[in-house]
């Protein structure tokens, strides 16, 4: 069992090449917690920007009339890469994971993994 | 009234520092209540917000439905579980600690309604009011197992959902107002979440009371309606225009020809 908190820790001391993590509300775009960031990076900024993403993806799988559910969507810079995976439960209240990683220290798949793992301990 | 305005400051006592201070706060009020690191109880128009040490514990607003209704209403929490845990604590903090303390709840999720609750009645609490909020101290802080938020944060967020509300429609009548369907609907795609809104749309609830129904945070609530009134499908109800004013009533003193007439005449045949 793990708060926010240690969940976002977790995130980001145990992936390798992460920078940054932060737990987003997707329909007010609101960061419930951040952890990592820069000056030059605001993770709040960044949050509320990818829940458009994520919005346009639903509608447009919907338009298509596809029926599974988002589980992660990559987003990679050519030195950064984007992962944002959404967290099932609570009765689809939309919540996502965004996580940042240096792409030349990242283990893409390994990442995408315990990002997974790490939304199971959050338990919500 | 539009929800993009900041209320102006309220006088303050030490104006020179004061003013650059609280240039821009949402309730300068409550700004200087989070730099005296007050304890106690913050009773707006629209809401209240809990302080302790300056940080915000705890908000509620009869707009927003509370942490109860949000950790019930899909599954999270047993309802019975809640009841049996609230009526043996004092107040929410506490029951949430018993629930904790029992295992019936991850602290996680507990953690995230309860900021989930915090910001969305926060939010109504820090909408522009008519009347000046009351301030009521309060001796021991009350730390529960939950986190606590920064007045700053708080007000940051508010004004954030405020532009946001602003950017997807900016006609705040569908906010509080009972709301409609539009007739004839437009054929704008729905997504399932905002359709469960758009069916409670009944010509008597508002934003607020779908939200309770829905067991979602009313500023979620407020977001979808937002958008369906930006595609055509919903409005406020209109208000009925005011009834036009009862005529005077005749004056007993007759005027018209026709009927002086008439009168005439019937005197005319009753003395035959």
């Amino acid at each position: 069992m793990a708060n926010t908190e240690t969940a976002l820790k977790e995130a980001l001391t145990s992936i390798e090449g992460a920078t940054g993590v932060a737990l987003v509300d997707y329909t007010s775009g609101m960061a419930l917690g951040t952890m990592g960031g820069s000056k030059s990076f605001d993770l709040n900024v960044a949050a509320a920007g990818n829940t458009d993403v994520i919005r346009s993806k639903m509608r447009t799988m919907e338009h298509l009339g596809l029926k599974g559910e988002i589980e992660d969507i990559l987003i990679s810079l050519s030195d950064q890469y984007h992962l944002i995976r959404l967290l099932k439960g609570r009765g689809g209240n939309g919540l996502f994971l965004y996580l940042v990683l240096d792409s030349s220290r990242a283990n893409l798949a390994m990442a995408r993994h315990q990002l997974k793992k790490i939304e199971e301990d959050l338990e919500v | 009234m539009t929800m993009i305005e900041t209320p102006p400051p309220l006088p303050v006592r030490d104006r020179a520092t004061a003013q650059d201070r609280t240039a821009g706060a949402l309730s300068p009020m409550l700004r200087r209540l989070a730099e005296d690191q007050a304890t106690g109880v913050l009773v707006r128009e629209h809401g209240t917000l809990h302080l302790a040490e300056g940080r915000v514990v705890h908000a509620e607003s009869p707009h927003a439905p509370g942490l109860d209704v949000l950790l019930t209403a899909h599954g999270t929490l047993a309802t019975a579980a809640w009841q049996r845990a609230a009526g043996q604590a004092e107040g929410p903090a506490d029951a949430a600690r018993l629930l904790l303390d029992a295992r019936l709840l991850p602290e996680g999720a507990l953690e995230l309604c309860h900021l989930d609750a915090l910001y969305d009645a926060g939010y109504f609490a820090l909408s522009p009011s008519s009347t000046p909020g009351r301030f009521r101290y309060a001796r021991a802080p009350r730390l529960g197992p939950l986190p606590s938020v920064p007045v700053i944060a708080l007000e940051r967020e508010t004004l954030r959902r405020r532009l946001l509300l602003h950017r997807l429609w900016p006609d705040p009548a569908t906010d509080s107002a009972p709301l409609i369907r539009a007739d004839p609907a437009a054929t704008a795609p729905v997504t399932p979440r905002q359709r469960a809104v758009l069916d409670r749309v009944d010509g008597v609830r508002s934003a607020p009371e779908i939200a309770r129904n829905l067991g979602r945070q009313a500023f979620h609530t407020l977001v979808d309606v937002r958008r369906l009134a930006a595609a055509g499908l919903l409005g406020p109800v209109p208000t009925a225009p005011a009834p036009p004013p009862v005529p005077p009533a005749p004056p007993l003193t007759v005027t018209d020809p026709d009927i002086a007439l008439l009168k005439r005449l019937r005197d005319a045949l009753e003395a035959l």
